[in-house]
Parts: C-alpha cells; structure tokens; sequence
C-alpha cells in the first residue's frame, strides 16, 4: 500500500540499480587508469603516457585522423546541411525516404559496409586504391557515410526547430537570393545543431578501426590495435586519452547547448 | 442522510501546508464543487478522497466505512482527471470495461455495461476509436464513462473541462450535471471557474491557501459572501475597507465619502474598521434625484464584455467596477470625465473577514 | 534576363512539382555511389562464381562448419547483450526515471549514458583488459578474496561428511570468475564488454519513452482498481512497447556488427562473422572471393530478417498511435 501512496519514493531497488549502473560505467575506466599509471613496478607514474606521447607513429596517427575527421566534418556539413533545408523547403514528401537511407549505415554492419566498399573501389571502373591520394577520398566518402545517421539527425532536429519555411521567405522578401537566405540565416540559426553532429562526427573518425584496417592508412585505429598486440600498459594509457577525447568533444558540445540555452533564457527575461 | 464526511484533514508537504483543518459532509446524491485559486489545495484534497495522497491528520469517511488507509484500489471511488488519461493502447470500448475486467466480470457483462455506458454519453459510434482518434471533448467523456462504469459510490473530477475550449466546456457541463442527476451519483467536482461551480453545484466550498473559506448553496455564495476573499473570488466584487462612523444609522466612510448600508453596521464601534462590498451590476449612473450613496468619480476606463459594459471608475482614491448592460441606448461616458453614480443602501455587504 | 528565366523556372516547377527532387541529387548521387554501388557489389558478388556466371555454389560456404560456427556465436552475443544490456538498461533507466533516483544520480547516469555509447571500439577492448583480465585490477582484487576450506572447520566436515574430498579445495575464491572458466576472449568476456555500451544505449533510446509515461495513467489504473502489476502489463509495458521493439533492434544491430572491440579483445582469435570477414577482406581465407561475398551477404540477410520481424511486431504494437 505504501508503494501506491507514494511512487516517487526512493527505493531501495532504484539505489541498486542505480549503483550497479555506476559500478559498470566507473569501474572499467577506474580500472584502466590504474593500470595505466603502474608501468613502473610498484609506484604510480606516468610512464606509460610518456612512451606514448613520445612515438612518432602516435603523433602521425593523431594528426592523420584530426585531418580524416575535419574533412569528413566539412564534406558531411557540405551535403547534408543544403540538402535538408531543400528537402523542408520544396520536398517535405521526400523524408520518409531520407530517414531510411540515412538510418541505413546503422543498421549494416560496418564491417559489411567497408568491405562492399573496397570491394567496388578497388578495382576498375571505379578504382580509388591506386595512390594514397585517392584512397583518403575513400577514406572520407566512408567516413561520411559512417557518420550519416549522426549528421542527417542533428541538422533534421536542428531545421524542424527553427521555421525554415517563414525564414526564408522573410529573408526573401527583403530581397535575399537562395545561397544569402542559406548563409546569412539559416546556418547561423543552426550553428548548434551542425556543431553537435559534428562533434559526434569527430569522436567516430577518431574511433574507426574497420576502413582505415582494411585501406592500410595510418589512423589512430589500427595504431591502437597494433600497440594493443605487443604491448601491456600503453594500450590502457592510450584507452584513457581517446576516452578523454571523446569526453572532451561531448563536454564542449554540452558546453554550447547550455550557454545558448541560457542565453534564451536571458533574451526571454530581460 | 450522511454519505462522505471529512474530518480535520491536513496535509504537508515537507514544510509547507498544503490543507489545514478541512471538515466537510457531503449528503447522498449531492453535487459539491471545490473553487478557489490555483494552489489552494482542491486537487490534493481530492486526492486524499480518491487515496492517491495519505492525509497527514484526520479521516475520510465513506459510507460509515474509514476510508484513510484504504488504498486507492479498493476504494471503489470513481476519478475523472483534468488531462483525461485514457489508456492510448486501449479502444473507447476497452478503456470504459477496463475497471469491469479488473474486477473479474465476464465477458458478456462487460460488454453490455460498455454499451449502457457508451449510450449514455451518446458515443456508442466510438466503439471501437482509439483516444488518439477523438476530440478532446469526446475523450473526457470516455474517460466520465470509464469512471462510472464501475459503479462508483463517488465520482471525484479534477477540472475535466480546463482542457477544452469555451463551446465544448459549455455542453460537457450540462452533460455532467445531467448524467449525475440520472445516475443520482455523490460527486466532487474541483474548478477554478466560478461560473462552473455556480451553474453545476447543490453546494460549493470555497477554499484558499489550504482552508475552507466558505460553503454555501451557489445563491448564498454569490450573493452572500462572508469573508472579502469570497466576495473577490466569486464574481468580481468590488470591495473596500471603511471605517465605522454611526454603527446605529449603519454609516460608515472609507476616503472621506460617507456610505449608508441598509443592513446596518450593529455589533461594530465607531472607529472600526469593516470590510465593504459593492456588486459592479448594483451601480448606476445618477438618473433621478437622489440623496443618500451619491457618488462623485472619474470614468478610467471602459471594456465591452459581449451583453455587459464594464466600467472601471475612481471614487475618492479607491478604484470600483461598474457592469450595465449593453443597450443601444446607453450613453456611454468619455474616459476620464466626471459623473455621478449610485447603489442602493441594500447593495452594500458587510463582510466578516 | 535572369529575371526571366528565374519566372520560368518558377513556372516549370509548378508545373511538375517533381522538379523540386533535381534538389536532392547531389545527395542522391553521393548515395548510389558509395552506398548503393557497394551494397550491388555484394549482393552480385554473392551469386556470380569468378568468370562472372550466375551461380548460387557461393552459398556452400555456410556448409562450413567454421562458419556456421561464426553465424551462431555472433547471434548468440548478439541477442544475449541485447537482452542482458536491454533489460539491465531498462531498469535503470526506469530507476532515474520513475523509480525517484536522487538528483545528482540522474544526472551522473544520462550524462554517462550519453559518454558510454560512444565509448566503443579498441579503447573499450583495452578498459576490458586492464581491468577484469588476467592481470586486471579487479581481478587481483577478486582473486585476492580467498580463504582456506581448512579454516572453517564445521564447514569442512560437513563438506567431507557428503563424500567431497576436502583436501582438494584448499584455497578458494569464490569471487574470481576465472575459477568459472570465464575469459575475457571467449563468449562470457565478450557479452561482459558488449554490455558496456549496450546498456547505456537502452538507456538513451528508452529513457523519453519512460518520461512519456503519464502519472495519471497509473493513478486512473489504481482507480478503476488495478494493481501495479496488472497496471504494468495492461498499460505501461503496450504503451512502451514500439520504444522497446525499437531499442532492441538497435541494440542487436550494434552487437551484429561490431567489429572493433572483439578484434582488438581477442586479436582476432575468436569466431565471430565479422571477423571472419574481415579476414576475408585482408586475404581470402576461403581460397574464393565470392565465398567472401557470400558471407557478407549472409549477414545483411540476417539484419534484412531482423527488421521485418521488427517491422511486423511494430506495426502490431502501434495500433493505437498515430501514424
Ligand atoms: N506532491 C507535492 N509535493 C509538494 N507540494 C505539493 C505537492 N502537491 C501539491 N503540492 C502543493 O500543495 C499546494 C496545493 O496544491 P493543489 O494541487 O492541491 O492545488 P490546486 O488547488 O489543485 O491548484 P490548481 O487549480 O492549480 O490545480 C500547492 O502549493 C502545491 O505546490
Ligand atoms: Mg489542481
């Protein structure tokens, strides 16, 4: 009888559940930071890092996939961004259809994705593998399509909150052409939304293994895999700097979600 | 014939009071409304009835039966929510049988009562709809079935029309009344709109800030609110505080202009303050002659209300509001003119808080 | 002049509306050629033999018992993360959601949620290692809780009373879960690391279903006289229903595919379809590329199923909603 009193008292299930949670996100990356700092025996050190920071192929991976994701960030903007604010403009009947496509890299594995792909790619008429050069177009056109479902999502949420249609057509009748409506009011109107798939985007390049694997390019991925087979201690190091990454790309968005949110707020109140 | 009786019932939230000392008894049959401001507490005595809040203090009675520590789903008490709260993955039909199922009927008599309800509502075209394919107005019916449906010894409504726009509030109201009268139910209807309570109720409690400030039959209420809060809340009074100066010829004055009231001020002294109302309807401009409750003021502003003018004006330095009705003939004053108006004697209320 | 042809323009595409799609073709194009040309590939590799015949002798790879083997045991971590991650997900989801977790818990749990879906791939397989390997922290510190049968007297009579010779269990550690045969490269170590990301996932995708969830709906149940449990099954689980049809097809999707965490895991040593495959991209195992083909094509059947299934339960499951 006390349960149906009061659902929203704390329970002693929730707590469980609740610290079980915890444990389960917490322990791993407890775990691993520990064990990152024991390189030395018996004393807690940075060691492990050190070694990192100070191999060549780390720095040449890192710089590499920055390079990968800023340019998958921009291509992926490039289509989506123009490509979606048409379709609410002039083809709203096309969505059903957008979603699926676009939801469509997460449901095939992306193992099935890349393979299919070298496989086209790799041989004529469409070959791409004969120098380096083409194959980081692969390498990007991938990572687009990987990145799909984050970036369509972002950009769809961010249009459907602003009134594409009235804003353009009050940017019109003040005399504006298609590319001015697009830069001067649509995309500042969306820089949050873009920025969030694009972080999402970020944190997934630097994350890939499977293309960069299989095209044999010098990504952060396969650079972990690598060191993850012969050594011990820096593979966990190296699992705390992506995480920090990740954490880090995550935290900034949140960082502008928030502050633009507050800053409606200010307009609203004052 | 005693049906629901309340008795001191409090409750808290943490620190803040929420209802303080509510005694109340509702007969068989009876139609009592709840009114008063957002935050004054309606809901969460309802839910103390329905059994969704434990009081802190004090008892429900039902029946003779102590309800307090019954839980919510063995009170057999009908609820009606403001939100309507139709099951969405049940048909019209599933979600007015849904209480019969739980109480282990058959199959026919579930059936048959879902029809007896649907008819009584006059929505036995909705069978089979789901409430996504309903107006707001046909789901608070479905959703009055489903509460009675199972034959509730009360029925409690939160507000079930505050969703619904003018027109459907409107009939659904008759509809109510008409249904409650049919079935003879015990019901508790809470509403912040004093038009509802005054047309729908046998009796209405006025509550504020947790408390009881008045029950009375809507007559009584209307005409003869006993605290100032009452005289605001039901109709738009106009009130005034003035100070006693003849308690046996019943004047008193309030900015220097002296007022005379027909019902006296007996039991005050001369000197005390007292709590004066004036009905907007009971004000006139001066047309004859006249001596007594004559008043100078200066027109404010003047709002059209469909059959009614609302004319706010300024006697002495406090603010009053004047109701006429809308005739082609009326001669409507300029804002901010000077002119006369006048009240009864009779028109003037003492109040007792 | 561009005045002009901007009119017509206008008066073209009012003409024939389905001008308005020439808009999309950037995107389109994009898509036949690096979605659409691929998933041909595929699909065209799996039923033509080398000289470009049509066949269907490419199917006989799943006569092979490795990868038969390699089907199962992806299904097997497929589903099992998908309900293990989904249900623990969904408690706790419920528990920050409805069950009146405190504040600062919340928060810390959507945050995290948020975090550990993105944590996937190697750096996961790595946290894993060093964390609950051989030599992992909490390992060492699971191993540690041990004690001697020897020193529990009572127990150990008892014990040697039922026939069990006690000399043989000197030092136990119930807490370590390798004395259980699990590994980390095997089937349990697997669904372990999975669950890491599944879970929150659950978490994510269920959690605006579960504030979806009215108050009134319970409070109108108990009216009528429902009990929670009968509340449960009549309305909230129908009403969450798509939303966990949903969230479960995600979460065996994910595991389907992953890739990352059981390469780097086990190096590669433990038979899952994607592995394999990804063994046949590098250099044909299988001796014939279109085996390779067919393989690929397996899996993309196997998803292919999975959403009809999906979409066939959905459909029941969202009868009462609007389209
Ligand atoms: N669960 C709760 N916890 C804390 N305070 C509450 C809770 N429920 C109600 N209150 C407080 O109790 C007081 C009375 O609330 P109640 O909902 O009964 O008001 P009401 O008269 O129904 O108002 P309204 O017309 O807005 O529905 C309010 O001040 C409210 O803030
Ligand atoms: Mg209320």
């Amino acid at each position: 009888m006390d349960e149906i009193m009061s659902r929203k008292r704390t329970s002693f299930f929730t707590i469980f559940w609740g610290i079980l949670a915890l444990l389960y996100f917490f322990l791993p990356i407890y775990g691993t930071l520990d064990f990152s700092l024991r390189m030395e025996r018996g004393i807690l050190g940075f060691k492990a890092y050190k070694i990192i920071f100070a191999d060549p192929r780390f720095w040449e991976g890192f710089r590499y996939s920055v390079t990968m994701a800023v340019i998958t960030i921009i291509v992926s903007a490039a289509i989506f961004v123009p490509t979606i604010y048409w379709m609410y403009l002039k083809v709203p009947q096309a969505r059903p259809i957008m979603e699926i496509i676009t939801i469509l890299p997460f449901v095939i594995p992306g193992i099935i994705l890349v393979f299919g792909l070298i496989r086209t790619f790799s041989r004529p008429p469409l070959q791409l593998t004969t120098s380096t050069f083409k194959t980081d177009i692969l390498m990007i056109a991938g990572y687009v399509i990987i990145s799909m479902p984050y970036m369509f999502r972002a950009v769809d949420v961010g249009m459907r909150s602003i009134d594409v249609r009235t804003l353009t057509e009050a940017a019109q009748s003040l005399g504006s052409n298609w590319f001015h409506v697009l830069a001067d009011v649509i995309i500042p109107n969306l820089r949050l939304a873009i920025l969030g798939g694009s972080l999402i985007c970020f944190a997934t390049v630097m994350g890939e293994l499977i293309l960069a694997d299989f095209l044999v390019r010098p990504a952060l991925g396969p650079y972990m895999v690598r060191l993850g087979l012969t050594k011990a201690y820096e593979p966990a190091a190296l699992a705390i700097i992506s995480y920090s990454l990740t954490w880090f790309s995550l935290g900034l968005l949140q960082f502008f979600s928030s502050r633009s949110e507050r800053q409606k707020q200010q307009v609203i109140t004052t | 014939m005693t049906h629901l009786e309340l008795t001191h019932i409090h409750k808290s939230f943490g620190a803040s009071v929420a209802v303080e000392d509510f005694n109340l008894t509702v007969k068989q049959g009876e139609f009592v409304s709840f009114l008063g401001p957002s935050g004054c507490g309606k809901t969460t005595t309802l839910r103390m009835v329905a059994g969704f809040e434990l009081p802190t203090s004090g008892n429900v009675t039902l029946n003779g039966k102590d309800l307090t520590y019954v839980p919510p789903n063995k009170r057999n008490v009908g609820m009606v929510f403001q939100s309507y709260a139709l099951f969405p993955n049940m048909t019209v039909a599933q979600n007015v049988g849904y209480g019969l199922k739980i109480a282990g009927k058959s199959k026919n008599e579930i059936e048959e009562r879902v029809r007896e309800m649907l008819s009584l509502i006059q929505m036995d075209k909705f069978y089979s709809r789901y409430p996504y394919q309903l107006s707001g107005g046909q789901q608070q019916r479905v959703a009055l079935a489903r509460a009675l449906a199972i034959q509730p010894e009360l029925l409690l409504l939160d507000e079930p029309l505050s969703a619904l726009d003018a027109k459907i509030r409107f009939e659904l109201r008759q509809e109510i009344r008409r249904i409650q009268q049919k079935l003879g139910i015990t019901t508790i209807y809470v509403t912040h709109d004093q038009e509802e309570a005054l047309s729908l109720s046998d009796r209405i409690v006025v509550m504020s800030q947790g408390k009881i400030e008045q029950v009375g039959n809507p007559f009584e209420i209307y005409n003869f609110p006993q605290t100032r809060f009452v005289a605001k809340f039901v109709g738009s009074l106009n009130t005034v505080t003035a100070t006693v100066v003849d308690p046996a010829k019943g004047i008193a004055s309030f900015d220097g202009i002296n007022l005379e009231i027909a019902q006296g001020l007996n039991g005050k002294n001369k000197g005390e303050e007292v709590t004066i109302a004036i009905r907007p309807e009971r004000f006139n401009f001066l047309a004859e002659q006249r001596k007594e409750n004559v008043f100078d003021c200066t027109i404010e502003n003047i709002t059209f209300l469909g059959s009614v003018v609302r004319v706010q004006m300024k006697i002495g330095n406090s603010i009053f509001n004047m109701d006429t009705f809308n005739r082609p003939s009326l001669k409507l004053p300029n804002i901010g003119g000077k002119e006369q108006v006048t009240c009864s004697n009779k028109a003037v209320l003492v109040l007792a808080g | 002049m561009s005045q002009m042809f901007a009119t017509r323009q206008r008066k073209l595409w009012r003409e024939y509306p389905l001008w308005n799609w020439v808009g999309l073709f950037p995107f389109f194009i994009f898509i036949v050629f690096f979605l659409v040309f691929p998933s041909l590939r595929l699909f065209t590799g799996a039923f033509t033999n080398q000289e470009g015949g049509l066949t269907l002798d490419n199917l006989k790879v799943f006569e092979n018992p490795n990868v038969l083997k390699a089907y199962i045991m992806s299904l097997q971590v497929s589903a099992i993360t998908a309900f293990v991650g989904g249900f623990f997900g969904f408690l706790v989801a419920y528990s920050i959601t409805q069950g009146g977790a405190p504040r600062w818990m919340r928060n810390v749990i959507s945050t995290f949620s948020g975090l550990a879906a993105n944590f996937g791939g190697v750096p996961l397989a790595f946290s894993f290692i060093a964390t609950i390997g051989q030599t992992g922290i909490i390992t060492a510190m699971l191993k540690k809780a041990c004690f001697n049968l020897e020193n529990y007297g009572a127990l150990a009579q008892f014990l040697a009373s039922g026939g069990v010779n006690v000399s043989d269990i000197t030092n136990v550690c119930p807490l370590n879960p390798y004395t259980y045969g699990f590994s980390l490269y095997s089937l349990s170590g697997l669904v372990l690391a999975y669950t890491y990301f599944q879970f929150p996932l659950m978490i994510l995708t269920i959690t605006p279903a579960l504030e979806g969830l009215k108050k009134e709906w319970y409070e109108a149940s108990t009216n009528l006289g429902a009990t929670p449990a009968k509340y449960w099954r009549d309305v909230a689980l129908p009403v969450l229903m798509p939303s966990i049809l949903g969230a479960s097809l995600l979460l065996f999707g994910n595991a389907f595919g992953a890739y990352a965490t059981a390469r780097a895991l086990t190096g590669g040593s433990i038979p899952l379809v994607s592995i394999y495959i990804g063994q046949q991209i590098r250099g044909d195992v299988l001796g014939n590329p279109n085996e390779g083909y067919a393989l690929a094509f397996g899996m993309v059947a196997i998803m292919t199923l999975t959403i009809v299934a999906y979409s066939l339960l959905q459909r029941r499951a969202t009868r009462w909603m609007k389209s």
